[in-house]
């Protein structure tokens, strides 16, 4: 795929992540719960996205895996994380099947117009959105979108990484994660005036933000 | 709308004129007052111990099993892509003959899927397999069929349709096709029954590959995967990994699945 490479997503402890898959690798046990704790958040943030509450169980589903393969992986923390989030998917999907339940994610837009507004002026308003927001937010979009978003912001994959977990093209990838990002920033009531439609003229208080 | 503008600050909101480059900007600007706070609030949470304990009780008990010859499939190998791709052997042009023969099929994996990977000695070895045909060889990161017999079209030829059909619906799944129907009845029949299909697939290893290269079963060549010649773009030269007593592998056995080392893949 010809495209334009994109620097990897490096997050903060993928150097320390890289180090501690290796010596666990040889069998250093303190050194695979590093790894745990470097990788556990994110994926567990993924899960919730894909399952919601069962996140716990199908995590602990995939860290067997992990755990089983784990001598098999090669690759930097970058790769770990992607490779992790592969296993992961996959477990959430036999998840999904065997309750024969869809995926969470794939709402319509509906469900966030019953949510309470929120600041909607600008940025400076949102300090923090609680999980269940997130999730409620994330559950609105096609599931290909919150995937790619879940993938890209709370596993940390760059596009390349995302793509190759979810199977696809890296451009469809990286358009979803885009339409996503933009949708859920309009919910949130961030991003210019002109982004937004109707909701704006209901605007109320302004001014004093900030 | 928006005089508010006068309390907000934020400069180059210029209002108006969403031309190119300032609705870019702003994507950009708002994606990133977005995703801190989603990653934050989905990563969020303190850890549960228990589960770190299971965790690390499962990583005990598998290394302790002596599961020292663990090859890596194209799957486990997420090296950065520059290292991947250094070799790729002439092995890809055959792939490319494959991958056009399979066209809009399931995996003809069954073509001496043993892939006989000169391997084991040569682990760096990032051998581009075609990925119409391998239906990915579970566990194989073996070369394209040709390298090996084919021979074994009989006995493994089931487990590695099955195996390439196990791929295709997994693909399926993630993109809303149609599973060939040949190749549902076959997973229906190995798994024994429609709603076995999913955990028969997620129990049976093989290489169901999770690249993007290699839809062998749901699409032709050209959807992600684009067949053979060797995935470009998204990685995976498959690495032979450290291959011990290269089992299988090609040398004529052609069986697929065997990995007797490391117990089940998947």
């Amino acid at each position: 795929m010809g495209q334009v490479r994109q620097p990897r997503r490096v997050q903060a402890y993928d150097g320390e992540l890289e180090a501690a898959v290796a010596r666990a690798q040889d069998g250093d046990e303190t050194a695979f719960a590093v790894a745990y704790r470097i990788v556990q958040p994110g994926l567990l943030g993924y899960l919730r996205g894909l399952v919601g509450d069962d996140a716990e169980d199908v995590a602990s589903d995939a860290w067997l895996e992990i755990a089983r393969d784990l001598r098999r992986f090669r690759g930097d923390g970058a790769g770990f994380r992607g490779w992790t989030a592969t296993i992961a998917r996959h477990r959430a999907l036999d998840h999904l099947r065997r309750q024969r339940v869809r995926p969470r994610a794939g709402g319509t837009e509906q469900d966030v117009l019953d949510l309470p507004a929120t600041h909607s002026t600008h940025e400076q308003a949102l300090e923090s959105l609680s999980t269940e927001r997130a999730l409620e937010l994330i559950r609105t979009l096609p599931r290909d979108q919150a995937e790619a978003v879940l993938l890209r912001v709370v596993v940390g994959l760059d596009g390349p990484a995302a793509a190759r977990v979810l199977g696809k093209r890296p451009g469809a990838v990286r358009t979803a994660a885009h339409r996503g990002l933009k949708r859920l920033a309009r919910q949130l009531g961030v991003g210019s005036e002109t982004d937004r439609g109707v909701t704006d003229a209901a605007c109320p208080t302004l001014g004093e933000s900030k | 709308m928006g005089e508010r503008l006068n309390g907000d600050g934020v400069p180059g909101r210029r209002r108006a004129h969403p031309d190119g480059a300032m609705s870019d900007l702003r994507e950009v600007r708002d994606a990133a007052t977005v995703e801190p706070l989603l990653a934050a609030a989905l990563r969020g949470g303190a850890l549960d111990p228990e589960a770190e304990q299971r965790a690390l009780t499962a990583f005990r008990a598998a290394h302790g099993a002596g599961a020292h010859h663990a090859r890596t499939r194209r799957r486990d190998d997420w090296r950065p892509t520059a290292e991947r791709r250094s070799r790729r052997p002439a092995r890809v042009t055959f792939g490319v003959v494959f991958a056009s023969l399979t066209l809009g099929g399931v995996a003809v994996a069954a073509i001496g899927s043993a892939g006989s990977s000169t391997d084991g000695a040569d682990p760096s070895q990032g051998t581009a397999h075609p990925s119409a045909v391998t239906a990915d060889q579970p566990g194989d990161e073996a070369s394209p069929a040709l390298s090996g017999p084919p021979a074994q079209a009989d006995s493994s030829a089931s487990a590695q349709e099955t195996e390439a059909h196990c791929r295709a619906y997994e693909q399926v799944e993630d993109r809303g096709r149609a599973i060939d129907a040949r190749a549902w009845q076959q997973l229906v029949a190995a798994a024994g029954g429609k709603d076995k299909v999913a955990a028969y697939c997620s129990e049976h290893p093989p290489g169901t590959s999770t690249a993007p290269g290699r839809s062998a079963g749901a699409g032709k060549p050209g959807g992600t995967g684009t067949g053979a010649a060797g995935n470009t773009g998204a990685s995976h030269s498959g690495t032979s990994g450290d291959n011990p007593g290269g089992t299988n592998k090609g040398a004529g056995t052609g069986r697929t699945s065997a990995d007797p080392g490391s117990g089940k893949h998947k």
